[in-house]
């Protein structure tokens, strides 16, 4: 390619190519005016390594900048926006509030057509789960699902003993405290983890491990079977209460306040007693007589009736 | 001490020279014992000016340290001389390509005559001056027209283009240009680069003209009346260029 030599300097010359391109060029004795042929361009190195290094800053710092975002809005998403731990609040109306890891209420579900009608319109005033559960159950007395007497069930989905057992404290006392003197409801508290499939039968059915308590007071070998009244013939089965010919059963006799309390009892203390539970079925096991008599009598009341 | 002090005068000199062509200027010639030892170094003799090739080329090396020199780069003459002798390195590697090309200047047998003076002389140096005489009167005058614009040659080159893609779009807007005489009109006119009517007529983006503005103005003034020299010269320029 020819050069035109346009300008002459001591350090260079600027040249025009045939492309229209300016350059700068070692001044190899050049003339204005002259046409050279394989000049010795000038590098624009320098300016070009800290362009690129200016460039490399930058990248840089912009991709740290974008792992500061990320780490700031995962952890703020952890933290504030992901779903840590339920309450399934039922009335009739069935609603479900899902908490972030601070117990703040996230999102409000109804999860049947009358939870659904409850929410309608509803905005909470507040993100605590105490005050907003006090609001819907205000609403569901607004709005005739509850009245003088009427059980709310609350069932708590939380990931340990620790987290159930302050939730469900803070919500029965929040709840208890704003309802008193103005309405008696019966607010009941159970896990939801292991007691989901009854939640929603907290009115109608005696709880599983009610159920599966009858049986121990003399018969703890065969817990199985607590319904052992409607089948007198099976001599292998003396723990049966309705077996005359077992002298060594406890004969506690049938409370009737008991019986038909079962269900309520379990309730009520579910909240606070949850974790004694199993405690309570060691008892069981080791004969404690109080506690397996009543359950034993008024299981078998109950179901007979 | 005086050391110190030397050094700090120089850096200001080097500095004033980046922004200034004349100090620049000044700041080689001043400098050029220097530039001679460090090219005698490298030769292993003393560079003959006007002769060793060497020479200018150290001077070029001498510039471009002043252009990106800094004060993390140390002492500003040991990396002149650092720049000076990879210049030279450079240019011994790209001498050694062509180690097998046939010189001119070879000689011929045994008798005292070489290639170039078998050669028939196809140029005719008489036309050749007049030409080169008719070239530099061109260039004096787009000096001075550019002089109207604010803009010298040193700029321009500094601001040439050097992606193809901006290269293209600025020859896009001087095709454009050559299209639309009125539009090379409006510039001698105004003094002013019409870089609105080039961009929305090109398709060349206005940022990327802004940018170029000063290389704009020198292509635009080449192709004005008065130029035909360096118009003839760019016989490369507008090489699959097509107007929007």
């Amino acid at each position: 390619m020819n050069y035109i030599v346009m300008e002459c300097h001591p350090g260079y010359a600027i040249l025009l190519d045939e492309a229209g391109i300016f350059c700068k060029a070692a001044n190899l004795n050049y003339e204005v005016g002259q046409t050279v042929k394989d000049p010795v361009l000038m590098k624009s190195a320098p300016e070009k390594a800290k362009a690129r290094s200016s460039k490399w800053l930058r990248s840089g710092i912009a991709a740290v900048a974008a792992c500061c975002i990320i780490f700031l809005g995962l952890g703020y998403y952890q933290e504030f926006v992901k779903t840590y731990s339920s309450i399934y609040l039922s009335i009739n109306p069935q609603v479900q509030m899902e908490l972030n890891r601070h117990g703040d209420v996230t999102r409000l579900t109804g999860t049947n057509e009358d939870g659904r009608t409850l929410l309608a319109g509803y905005e909470p005033e507040s993100r605590d789960k105490v005050e907003v559960a006090d609001e819907l159950i205000d609403r569901a007395i607004e709005m005739g699902f509850l009245s003088e007497g009427g059980q709310v069930s609350i069932s708590l989905d939380c990931p340990d003993e620790v987290l159930f057992e302050e939730y469900g404290v803070e919500l029965r006392e929040g709840i208890t405290a704003y309802f008193d003197g103005r309405i008696v409801i019966d607010v009941t508290i159970t896990d939801h983890r292991s007691s989901a499939p009854e939640g929603t039968q907290v009115s109608d059915e005696p709880p599983a491990e009610a159920a599966e308590q009858p049986q121990t007071p003399a018969g703890s070998q065969t817990p199985s079977q607590p319904q052992t009244p409607s089948q007198p013939q099976t001599p292998s089965q003396p723990q049966t209460p309705s077996q005359p010919q077992t002298p060594s059963q406890p004969q506690t006799p049938p409370t009737g306040s008991e019986g038909s309390n079962y269900g309520d009892t379990n309730y009520d203390d579910g909240g606070s007693n949850y974790s004694e539970g199993d405690d309570g079925s060691d008892d069981n096991d080791d004969g404690d007589d109080g506690g397996n008599s009543g359950y034993d009598d008024g299981g078998n009341s109950g179901y007979d009736d | 001490m005086q050391k110190g002090q030397n050094e700090h005068q120089l850096i200001h000199r080097v500095n004033a020279a980046k922004i200034n062509v004349e100090e620049a200027d000044q700041l080689i010639r001043d400098y050029m014992p220097f530039i001679r030892t460090e090219t005698g170094k490298f030769l292993k003799r003393p560079p003959v000016e006007g002769r060793d090739d060497e020479l200018g080329i150290a001077m070029m090396a001498f510039y471009e340290a002043i252009g990106g020199y800094s004060k993390e780069r140390g002492a500003f003459l040991s990396y002149a001389a650092m720049l000076i002798r990879s210049r030279l390195i450079d240019n011994v590697r790209k001498e050694q390509k062509h180690t097998y090309d046939v010189s001119m200047d070879a000689p011929l047998g045994d008798e005292d005559t070489t290639l170039a003076d078998v050669l028939a002389d196809s140029r005719n140096e008489q036309e050749e001056r007049l030409m080169r005489e008719a070239t530099r009167e061109e260039i004096a005058e787009l000096v001075a027209q550019m002089k109207g614009f604010g803009v010298e040659l040193s700029d321009v080159a500094d601001n040439c283009p050097r992606q193809q893609r901006t290269l293209e779009a600025c020859r896009k807007a001087l095709q454009y240009a050559r299209e639309n005489p009125a539009l090379l009109d409006e510039l001698l006119r105004t003094g002013k680069l019409p870089i609105s009517s080039l961009s929305a007529g090109s398709g060349a983006e206005r940022k990327t003209l802004e940018r170029h503005r000063k290389y704009m103005v020198a292509l635009l003034l080449i192709y004005t009346n008065g130029f035909d020299i360096l118009r003839g010269h760019l016989t490369q320029i507008m090489k699959g260029v097509t107007a929007k």
